[in-house]
């Protein structure tokens, strides 16, 4: 407990210096939170090397706006929502440029890693790859870091009520996915019963 | 009576269903946050940091610079039509003041039309 306020108070403390220009508290901010920044472009993105890519264009962009965080929500919350809109943004620019992949592609690094380390590959996440980003970074938000609708909603810039609906259709499109063997199997029985 | 229960374990099983599916989604990324990150030493964050301020410097410096140039070019325009073509410079006043009311009461009405 005691350990955490006083985490609080540093972070805050290299905040303050951070916003008078002191680089070395922004390093000393950036070296702290960069795991965490990474393992979550690593989640949206599911591209290890994008993630690396996009985390030091969040920090970057952290140095032009850092006058504009308030200290009322957390230093990685904030990281989280400025990182957030910098794979928005990428995103839009790759399908203005045509230079758009499709969803089949981008897991296919992140796969071979787990395979590499011996880890075995969650088919979750596979289904998670194949949905489209405005759909798989609200899940992400939601259920995995526990982010409230109106929050993700604010980041993203739409409303609280299509990212609850993102979510459900999100998540009910990656059971299908999985249990789409089972469901067919299974459709018939459950027609039997209700009969 | 009957639709409705049927309807009812519809939805509680759907919600297991969904429950299982976001526990394994939990479970995926989980693994995720397990892979080790490389974290670069303090001097490549501080340069980082020291990289974006000149970039962000010599934006604003470019930046300035053009607004300076542009406003000189008019300024210059105008004074120059003042005391070389004092008519030109009334009608190019007249027209701008008449552009700008028009331009601001449309966006006015559009405005109130949208509300």
């Amino acid at each position: 407990m005691m350990g955490e306020r006083e985490g609080y108070c540093r972070m805050d403390a290299l905040i303050k210096n951070a916003k008078k220009g002191d680089h070395l508290a922004f390093a000393m901010l950036f070296k702290e939170n960069y795991p965490f920044l990474v393992k979550y472009l690593m989640k949206i993105t599911m591209n290890p090397d994008t993630a690396e890519e996009l985390a030091q264009e969040t920090m970057a962009k952290c140095v032009q706006k850092i006058h504009l965080y308030n200290g009322q929500s957390k230093f990685s919350t904030w990281l989280v929502s400025i990182a957030t809109n910098t794979y928005i943004d990428q995103c839009r620019k790759m399908k203005r440029e045509k230079n758009w992949q499709g969803q089949e592609e981008i897991f296919r690094k992140l796969k071979w890693h787990f395979e590499s380390r011996n880890e075995e590959w969650n088919d979750c996440l596979e289904a998670l790859g194949r949905l489209p980003e405005d759909v798989r970074i609200p899940i992400i938000l939601k259920h995995y870091y526990g982010y409230s609708y109106e929050e993700i909603g604010e980041w993203m810039k739409i409303s609280p009520g299509t990212v609850k609906s993102r979510v459900h259709n999100g998540i009910k499109s990656v059971r299908r996915e999985l249990k789409l063997g089972e469901e067919t199997k299974s459709h018939y029985p459950e027609q039997q019963t209700t009969k | 009576m009957k639709k409705q229960k049927v309807i009812i374990l519809n939805s509680r099983q759907q919600n297991k269903q969904d429950f299982e599916t976001i526990h394994e989604l939990q479970e995926g990324l989980e693994k995720i946050d397990q892979f080790p990150v490389y974290t670069p030493n303090l001097q490549w964050f501080e340069q980082i940091v020291i990289q974006e301020k000149q970039n962000t410097r010599k934006k604003l410096i470019k930046d300035l610079s053009v607004f300076f140039i542009v406003a000189l070019i008019i300024l210059s325009g105008m004074i120059i039509s003042l005391y070389q073509m004092p008519a030109i410079f009334i009608l190019v006043q007249i027209i701008t003041s008449i552009f700008i009311v028009v331009y601001t009461s449309i966006r006015i009405m559009k405005r109130a039309n949208h509300i």
